[in-house]
């Protein structure tokens, strides 16, 4: 346990030193949510019925955004070698890994989301459960963008190819985390089920999603 | 069976035999699906005329389907056995799958037109086939970035497996997701039972485009192969080459 709190801590402070930590993101989440309004327009009620969804649309993308450092930098230096090398289990390291980068670049979602949602004219508490919602969707989307990375890792220009693969796979977490805010804003009572099946999806993901990280990032050094 | 499709000759030879098998009964079942399905079977009570875009449309969605799990079904072969044919076979069941899909959502849009008055309805079946599209693009991608064939190949594998996966959880989500909203007020036609008259065009056509589908497989199938071949055989005339000019130097 304690080389996958290393591994976990070492990819945090990297995210931080090297790539700017939670600012990429943040900052990128926060231009979508200011651009889509002027594509819209400023009808109130409009705004407000979309709000949900663009939030989660949007995270979606901040997550995307960073998706080809995580895996592309290891497979360029080696240690994705020293990785599968160590012995520990690779599925739990590369989970640590994931982990590590999300914990220190994609706490701001959530915060933004909430916020941003109140600014589209949402009110406080459907705002809340998308926000939740995307606290919940952020392993998913993290280790599905991780898996694509892992399996683009070192190509050039790798981030399209990365959005192209990993767009099909976050169909559901969007569907679900999107899904919980609209509802809510709505009022109806779907709005848990679809918190719930975000939850869901998350930990399914958890446990499916390192084993295709191990193995991908095995096929691209054979 | 896996083992003795090994031999490259071996596969050659059953696919010389059924290319030409696979190609006419394309054309047959297609030539006799296409005259049932446009001019012997009678105008749907309901739709008219128009119900003769389902005898295209539906084989092709049928096909997109199918061929995506083939594709899967191959590269969990190839992953496991690590048998070449079968990663070959998913490398070029893939652009046929994309082209199926292409097809379908296509003639989907025709038939949704006159149908339902739209061109795109955002409907669950219509929105998992456009993400089915994505998923085939995406595989086609990767292996096309890939330079080294067998990190392609592998990862390749690899993620037709995950669409798999994927693919039926989208499919349920999508369910959920258009069940939030009231569909708007399209003709549903959705009825289990199907008339004869229009289940033996159906099913005409749908063996036909099977038949193409495994036709345009194996032709494929094999070109690879001998180019495969071709290109050894090349290195190793090459290699000569070198040789034989540096014993003379």
């Amino acid at each position: 346990m304690n080389a996958l709190g290393a591994v976990f801590a070492r990819e945090a402070r990297l995210a931080w030193s090297g790539g700017g930590g939670a600012a990429g993101p943040a900052a990128f989440f926060l231009a979508a949510i200011t651009l889509a309004p002027l594509a819209i327009g400023p009808a109130a009620d409009l705004l407000s019925a979309v709000g949900p969804g663009i939030m989660g649309f949007a995270a979606l993308l901040s997550v995307l955004q960073s998706a080809d450092r995580l895996f592309g930098d290891d497979h360029g230096d080696g240690t994705a070698e020293l990785y599968l090398l160590s012995g520990v289990s690779p599925a739990w390291l590369v989970l640590a890994k994931v982990m590590g980068q999300a914990a220190a670049t994609l706490w701001p979602l959530p915060v933004i989301g909430c916020l941003g949602a109140m600014m589209y004219g949402v009110p406080v508490q459907p705002a809340l459960i998308g926000a939740l919602a995307l606290l919940a969707a952020i392993p998913a989307l993290s280790l599905i963008a991780g898996f694509a990375g892992a399996l683009a890792a070192g190509i050039r220009r790798s981030g399209l190819l990365i959005a192209l693969i990993a767009t099909p796979m976050m169909v559901p977490v969007l569907i679900f985390a999107a899904g919980a805010g609209r509802t809510a804003f709505e009022g109806d009572e779907r709005a848990v089920a679809n918190l719930l099946f975000t939850l869901a999806v998350s930990l399914g993901t958890t446990a499916l999603a390192p084993f295709g990280i191990a193995a991908a990032i095995r096929s691209r050094l054979g | 069976m896996l083992s003795y499709f090994s031999n490259p000759q071996r596969f050659d030879q059953l696919a010389r035999t059924l290319i030409p098998i696979f190609g006419g009964l394309a054309v047959i079942l297609l030539g006799v699906g296409v005259y049932l399905s446009f001019f012997a079977s009678p105008p749907d009570y309901q739709q008219g005329e128009t119900i003769r875009i389902m005898y295209v449309h539906v084989p092709a969605a049928y096909m997109a389907m199918a061929l995506y799990a083939a594709l899967a079904v191959a590269s969990f072969v190839y992953f496991v056995w690590r048998h070449a044919l079968a990663d070959t076979a998913a490398e070029v069941i893939a652009p046929i799958g994309a082209v199926f899909t292409v097809l379908a959502l296509f003639t989907g849009s025709l038939w949704g037109k006159p149908m339902w008055g739209t061109w795109w309805e955002w409907d669950a079946r219509m929105t998992s086939v456009l993400v089915l599209l994505l998923v085939y693009l995406g595989y086609m991608a990767l292996r096309a970035a890939l330079e080294d064939a067998q990190q392609a190949a592998r990862t390749g594998a690899i993620l037709a497996m995950a669409g798999i996966i994927n693919l039926v959880i989208v499919k349920f989500s999508v369910d959920w997701w258009s069940s939030l909203h009231q569909p708007a007020s399209v003709i549903r036609f959705d009825g289990p039972t199907i008339h004869s008259s229009q289940l033996w065009p159906l099913a005409v056509m749908a063996l036909g485009y099977t038949f193409l589908a495994g036709w345009l497989i194996l032709y494929r199938l094999r070109s690879q192969a001998l180019r495969r071949r071709a290109r050894t055989l090349q290195r190793k005339r090459e290699q000569a080459a070198r040789a034989r000019e540096e014993a003379v130097s």
